[in-house]
């Protein structure tokens, strides 16, 4: 490699070296935070995410391949990658208070975020199978540790081992589909999968080794049949780690998804078959089994494993709408989402967990400003316009029946009527029932600060989806 | 540029709605309230003022780029048949504010802004001239009644507010997908106008006209997807009541009239037996339910499906007379209806009991209160010189013009209006006065005969000089008819 294309490839890779930089200077510097000024781990970590989300927006005018090929800086990175910022620094505001009232306010939590969100970012960029599975391991073995952080909680440490032992499991089935495909094409870089392909098309281990890669990113999703780990992951980890764990996490898995759906060798292997099988059966299981939950986590778990369903309807339409659309979905889904996550985050005081949602019950009757926001993220989580939410449903159902597959639309939105009885139920907790205790929400700054951003997404993104619509749409090209 | 009138009567609620937000007194938010529903009103007659009734033209539009993208734009519009619709719900909202003065006495605030929420999306779907647009007024108003019907309504309403939260969803959702393959069909675009002129083939349309139908069956309600309607009414307060029944049950028929018809009318005219068919079940069978109620509430809502039949069963004639008087039924219902239950709440707040056999004798008790009872009472019965009836003979000629076998079934269902209107007033109004022995019962008072008298004005105006309204919606209809049938064959 000369050192034109090295320093080419660093300038393509300056965000994710600025963010792995600014984690190990506070990895070090943060042993020497005293008790009580915890306040500038906070600011370090949000300044870290900022610096690099300057870097990134000033890199994205255009595609600049590096490292041979493994890696690319485009705007499709450059749009999730901003995904990844925006659930990063939110969960670093939501974190500073709940991080005290836990126990849990060391230096070495903002590190791991901040790790794991490297992680995130270099599976976005990652145009070879092997950089996506070293973004992948990155990501995950943070969200490994991040879940067990409550150290004296049970619940948190089953959460955790039980995710290590499932997610090593899948990273296997994942290494051995890569393995496959290298074995059949040469190589693992997609492009070049991608000219193995058009001399082959229908190599019927090709289509197994897809099967074991889209089953390993399938886990990382949350979708069915991998879903099992997300339930009780969601409910045991720290309740701001969840909330990041649903929206960054999830959106780069599915920024990979979409990487190797693009390519033509998925295309070719008809494996949008399985794909839309996934996506019923996905939505399908989150919606139902929410049906019955009375822990709000665990609730907002398998909420998320329907919505994870909902947004792989959009790669089964694929084409530019079709990615375009899973883009917008995963977007809007971090600002609602986050902003219900708040919203639980902020019941945890004292001795009050929150969790469960009877403990809800009258909230409106108190606190009618909350609850009016609490209202507004669970109704776009529902789709119901005016909310953003329902705009992210409304462009996946336009891509699918734009595809013809005028029937998966009709699934998919028969199982979110389902799937709205759950969100309205928490909203009738609230305000039809009669308050059992005084509620005293844990509401610093950095909360509300959060809460106002995740409404103004959530509403302005429903009233005036142009500018983000266009901003998805012309991310998709260049990828 | 001039002044965007629509965007304005159909926005003030909606600012209305906001501004209560920062208020704290109750007094003020009940007073703020009707200012702002006043004013609305206000402006509603002046739009119908300067409303030009010799074209079916959209009048007073508005187009802005939205999601320019995806074809979408806001743009309002009005024809006669919505004209008609916007004047009725800007009537029913100041009424409705009123009708829950004293009878919401809890977080009055949060009422006050769910009611004018609602009001302006209802104002939405009927200027609504994109369809997008139309979807988003039409579904977000599942948000303010779900919480109008769940948080302020009877022992019930929590199952009653899911039952109609989820039967409306259900129901528009399949719309939905229904639009969005109307959207690829017809080029690419919202714009309801355009995706009118648009000749759709046979097999598209029959599918797209049973995705519309769903959706707006649940609205109407048709029989069998009415038995929502009956838990939300009687469950909602009086408020609730009315706008359900004044302007919600048209939003299905507004439906139908502005787009199966124009959109789909080789599939309207196909199945318009089996609507004429629906239509009969639901006046017959409504009735026959009405009959056998021995709750006031109840007794109106049933007699609503049997009403909204008679709509549906105007509209699916397909002729001049029977759509005519479909579109002034709709009026009607919502005004005679309306006030129906809004005299069940009066008498509710008072004795807290809606059950007829708990009532007698209220004549000698409370006389204003049952003369105007009557007056509403046989406009719904259709008696000549009353609202109703004009519009129910236009709609049994044209029923009878469609279809003889569907034409009896329906002078039926009026029959049987005439048994339980006439024996729920017997029951309540005349005979012994021992209600008073258990209910310290007032006559109405001055707020509450303000509410009043306007329903009473229309219920006359309409049954003796009609001229007027159908005058607003006859270009319209006209225009709609050559749609449906094509230019050569206007009956």
């Amino acid at each position: 490699m000369t050192a034109a294309a090295l320093l080419q490839s660093v300038l393509a890779s300056l965000p994710e070296i600025l963010v792995v930089s600014g984690a190990c200077i506070l990895l070090i510097a943060g042993q020497f935070v005293r008790k009580g000024q915890e306040d500038l781990l906070v600011w370090a970590s949000v300044a870290v995410v900022l610096i690099a989300t300057l870097s990134t927006l000033m890199l994205a005018g255009e595609a600049r391949p590096a490292y041979a090929g493994m890696f690319v800086a485009d705007r499709f990175a450059a749009f999730f990658k901003c995904v990844f910022y925006l659930a990063t620094v939110l969960t670093f505001l939501l974190s500073r208070k709940y991080a005290d009232i836990e126990g849990i306010g060391s230096s070495e939590y903002y590190v791991l975020l901040l790790f794991a969100l490297t992680g995130m970012m270099i599976m976005a960029s990652a145009t070879d199978l092997l950089s996506i599975f070293v973004g992948l391991e990155l990501m995950v073995l943070c969200t490994y540790v991040l879940t067990g952080f409550l150290r004296r909680e049970r619940r948190s440490n089953e959460a955790a081992l039980k995710y290590v032992i499932l997610g090593a499991v899948s990273t296997g089935i994942f290494l051995y589909g890569v393995s496959l495909v290298y074995g059949l094409t040469g190589t693992t870089q997609l492009d070049g999968m991608a000219r193995a392909v058009t001399e082959d098309p229908l190599d019927p281990a090709l289509l197994l080794a897809v099967v074991f890669i889209v089953a390993g990113l399938v886990f990382k999703v949350g979708a069915v049949p991998f879903h099992m780990w997300v339930p009780d992951v969601y409910e045991g980890a720290p309740t701001t780690v969840t909330a990041f764990m649903s929206v960054g996490p999830k959106a780069a898995g599915f920024a990979v998804i979409l990487r190797v759906f693009l390519n033509p060798l998925v295309q070719a292997s008809d494996a949008w078959i399985i794909v839309a099988l996934i996506a019923v059966a996905t939505m399908a299981v989150g919606s139902f089994v929410a049906l019955v939950q009375d822990n709000f986590k665990r609730l907002l778990a398998y909420s998320s494993i329907a919505h994870a369903g909902f947004a792989i309807f959009g790669v089964v339409a694929g084409g530019a709408d079709g990615i375009a659309s899973v883009m917008l979905y995963l977007l809007i889904y971090a600002f609602m989402n986050l902003g219900i996550f708040a919203a639980v985050i902020m019941m945890r005081n004292g001795d009050f967990s929150g969790e469960v949602i009877d403990d809800y019950a009258g909230f409106g009757k108190s606190h009618s400003g909350l609850a009016l926001l609490m209202l507004i993220y669970l109704f776009s989580l529902a789709g119901i316009p005016p909310t953003a939410g329902f705009f992210a449903k409304f462009y996946v159902l336009t891509a699918l029946v734009e595809r013809g597959f005028v029937v998966l639309a009709v699934i998919a939105v028969l199982l979110s009527a389902v799937a709205a009885y759950f969100y309205i139920r928490v909203v009738m907790v609230i305000y039809m029932r009669e308050p059992q205790r005084v509620f005293e929400p844990a509401l610093t700054p950095l909360v509300r600060a959060t809460l106002a951003v995740t409404a103004l997404g959530t509403i302005g993104i429903g009233l005036f989806p142009a500018w983000f619509l266009g901003l998805a749409q012309q991310s998709v090209f260049g990828g | 540029m001039t002044l965007p009138l629509l965007s304005l009567i159909v926005f003030l609620p909606a600012a209305g709605a906001a501004v209560l937000m920062f208020l704290r007194n109750d007094d003020a938010v009940r007073w703020i309230a009707l200012g702002f529903t006043l004013l609305d009103f206000a402006l509603a007659v002046a739009m119908l003022v300067g409303f030009d009734t010799t074209t079916h033209e959209m009048q007073f539009t508005e187009t802005r780029p939205w999601v320019p993208a995806l074809g979408i734009t806001y743009a309002l519009g009005v024809d006669g048949i919505s004209a008609l619709f916007v004047f009725l719900s800007a009537l029913l909202g100041w009424i409705c504010v009123l009708a829950s003065w004293a009878a919401i006495d809890r977080k009055v605030k949060e009422f006050m802004v769910s009611l004018l929420s609602m009001q302006a999306l209802m104002l939405g779907v009927f200027c609504a001239l994109d369809l997008f647009l139309f979807y988003v007024f039409w579904e977000a108003m599942l948000i303010p009644m779900y919480l109008i019907i769940g948080v302020w309504g009877g022992e019930g309403r929590v199952y009653a507010a899911f039952k109609f939260f989820l039967y409306t969803l259900a129901g528009s959702l399949l719309f939905l997908v229904g639009v969005i393959v109307l959207y690829f069909q017809g080029g690419q675009t919202f714009d309801i106008l355009a995706l009118t002129a648009r000749d759709l083939p046979f097999h598209v349309q029959s599918w797209l006209f049973f995705a519309f139908l769903i959706a707006f069956a649940v609205k109407v309600p048709m029989v069998p997807v009415h038995t929502w309607l009956p838990d939300a009414h009687v469950q909602a307060p009086t408020a609730g009541s009315i706008i359900l029944a004044g302007v919600l049950l048209k939003m299905g028929a507004y439906g139908f009239l502005r787009f199966s018809l124009p959109m789909l009318p080789d599939a309207s005219l196909y199945y318009s037996t089996l609507m004429l068919a629906l239509s009969a079940l639901a006046i017959v069978y409504g009735g026959f339910l009405a009959l056998a109620q021995d709750d006031l509430k109840k007794l109106v809502a049933y007699s609503s499906i049997s009403h909204m039949g008679f709509v549906t069963l105007g509209i699916f004639a397909l002729n001049l007379r029977g759509l005519e008087g479909g579109i002034l039924q709709m009026f009607n219902h919502g005004v005679t209806t309306g006030a129906l239950f809004l005299f069940v709440g009066l008498i509710y707040e008072r004795t807290h009991t809606r059950s007829i056999a708990d009532y007698g004798g209220l004549m000698k008790v409370a006389p204003v209160y049952t003369a105007f009872l009557a007056l509403f009472t046989l406009s719904s019965m259709a008696l000549p010189g009353t609202n109703s009836f004009v519009g129910e003979l236009l709609v049994l000629t044209g029923g009878f013009a469609a279809s003889p076998a569907f034409g009896a079934a329906a002078v039926l269902g009026a029959l049987l209006g005439a048994a339980y209107l006439l024996g729920m007033y017997r029951k309540v109004a005349l005979g012994p006065a021992d209600a008073r022995a258990r209910f310290k019962i007032h006559d109405v008072n001055g707020r509450e005969l303000v509410a009043i008298l306007p329903l009473a004005v229309f219920v006359l105006w309409v049954g003796l000089y009609p001229k007027p309204f159908l005058g607003i919606i006859d270009a319209s209809v006209k225009h709609l008819l050559v749609q449906v049938h094509g230019n050569g064959s206007s009956p």
